[in-house]
């Protein structure tokens, strides 16, 4: 992941398009990560109200925890911005404290959601339950799935820091770390939107009188 | 070549403080959504459905501010927008063909989902339709628990079949004392071709139900007036006993279930003068497939 700053940065190679391969290569798989997540909300979408057994959206969706927790991986962007910052100004005590905050912002994320999906399975929700259930934890599962390797990687990145690895040289490895936290960040912005926001209140199939 | 753009793309990235207005700024369109959509704060009901685009638009917002400043996107080189661009692109054709695809196919998503509904079942619980019955009266395979039958019940001849409901308007089936009830379905839709029958106190009955359906199988339940979706969710874990829970007080009578193409009935006497409901309680189909039913 990380090369020692006294070896030749991979920026200067040369390459056909001019750009670091490495860098390019994390935007290419950026850009099919959005297929995945598009697929598992469009699922999410379709089957929308679609559930024939309760629990719905709204008898469980908790909407100002989950702004709670949205407002922690937001901040969480934010240090990982004052990582890369903090790397490419060889500032190493910087580098250490926003590493480190930002992996425990995103550990506090995924705390709320351990939290969330215990109380969801108490109130009789799980995968099998409904399709409700089952898009849902889908979705959301993944992204988490996603934040916990974010985690793992930014973990990483800090034990390297305290080797004296990361610097301007090699900034390109907290920088690509960022790239895919802050895609996590932004999944969860439409995540958000989409299930909490406006799908949070939906209630039961809305039933033909009789 | 890239020493020089390096060089650029450091002196453009925006400063510490930019970062903490950014971050500011996505805080505060957080809170104003959530605002948006809160109950108590009263905004929510003023706005109806048009809160909808304005979230996915503020969201929007957010999701631009994030990937053009704190992915760089705005000072990087093109290239990398381009590639992320098309990514995102593909992205939402996948996600508007998938629910284009499964919501359009045939009119209202719901509907579509209910016809095709597959209930969940356990392993090793018995869940085959019962075999078309003969016309002949007999006991029905499943025992009623609120209505054993009794040696001193005089059972009504059944009727021939009812006629294929596929083009009946929903109509009142109304029968003198001790007469066969006849009902169908109709067709594939999920529905009974009467809406309402009605009967005498203390006479007993022969239901017959022919349904007419190609794909789903029925029943007929007779139960307390408004219990109808209840008895039905209830039933739902009891597929053994054909979607019907055993030794429901709120259940009077109710016939095998049905095949599609088959016929069944079920014997019973009216209950006490009232109203009361009669209801399929397959798995969905309690929404849509029942009716009243007047006992005098």
């Amino acid at each position: 992941m990380a090369h020692p700053p006294e070896s030749a940065p991979l920026d200067h190679h040369y390459t056909t398009t001019g750009l670091n391969h490495r860098k390019l290569l994390m935007w290419v798989f950026l850009g099919s990560d959005c297929l995945f997540f598009a697929s598992l909300i469009a699922t999410y979408m379709v089957y929308r109200g679609q559930s024939l057994v309760g629990p719905y959206p709204n008898d469980i969706i908790d909407v100002p925890i989950t702004t709670i927790s949205t407002f922690v991986l937001l901040m969480s962007s934010f240090a990982m911005v004052r990582a890369l910052a903090a790397t490419n100004a060889n500032d190493q005590r910087g580098i250490k404290i926003w590493l480190l905050a930002t992996a425990l912002l995103g550990a506090v994320f995924i705390g709320f959601q351990i939290y969330e999906f215990n109380a969801f399975k108490n109130e009789g929700l799980t995968l099998g339950t409904n399709l409700f259930g089952a898009t849902f934890f889908t979705l959301t599962g993944f992204h988490g799935a996603h934040v916990t390797l974010g985690i793992i990687w930014l973990v990483g990145l800090f034990i390297l820091s305290f080797k004296g690895r990361l610097g301007p040289a090699t900034a390109l490895d907290v920088e690509l770390a960022g790239l895919y936290w802050h895609f996590v960040d932004i999944v969860w912005i439409v995540i958000f939107t989409l299930l909490y926001l406006i799908g949070g209140f939906d209630v039961g199939p809305a039933l033909p009188a009789g | 070549m890239a020493t020089t753009h390096e060089a650029e793309h450091d002196v453009r990235h925006p400063t510490i403080k930019q970062y903490a207005a950014i971050a500011a700024i996505l805080f505060a369109i957080t809170i104003v959504e959530f605002i948006l959509i809160w109950p108590t704060a009263g905004i929510d009901d003023d706005l109806g459905l048009s809160k909808i685009p304005l979230l996915i638009f503020l969201s929007a917002i957010k999701f631009a501010i994030v990937i053009l400043f704190y992915m760089h996107l705005k000072f990087d080189h093109p290239l990398f927008l381009r590639v992320f661009i098309a990514g995102l692109a593909l992205a939402f054709m996948v996600g508007l063909a998938l629910m284009g695809l499964f919501t359009a196919i045939k009119g209202e998503s719901r509907a579509f989902a209910e016809e095709r509904a597959v209930p969940f079942v356990h392993e090793g619980e018995h869940v085959e339709a019962h075999p078309a019955p003969t016309t002949v009266p007999q006991a029905p395979p499943t025992p009623i628990p609120t209505l054993p039958p009794s040696p001193f019940e005089t059972l009504v001849p059944t009727a021939e079949p009812a006629p294929a409901g596929e083009e009946t308007p929903a109509e009142s089936v109304v029968l003198g004392p001790g007469a066969p009830l006849g009902l169908g379905v109709n067709g594939d839709v999920l529905e009974f071709d009467a809406s309402s029958m009605s009967g005498s106190a203390g006479e007993t009955y022969t239901l017959t139900l022919t349904n007419t359906s190609t794909v789903n199988s029925h029943n007929w339940v007779l139960v307390q007036s408004g219990t109808g979706e209840e008895v039905a969710t209830e039933g739902a874990n009891h597929a053994a006993s054909d979607w019907v829970p055993p030794g429901d007080s709120r259940v009077f009578a109710n016939t095998p279930l049905i095949a599609p193409g088959a016929t069944g009935e079920v014997t019973f006497v009216a209950p006490g003068a009232g109203a009361y409901q009669f209801v399929c309680t397959f798995p969905a189909h309690q929404f849509t497939m029942t009716g009243t039913f007047t006992v005098n």
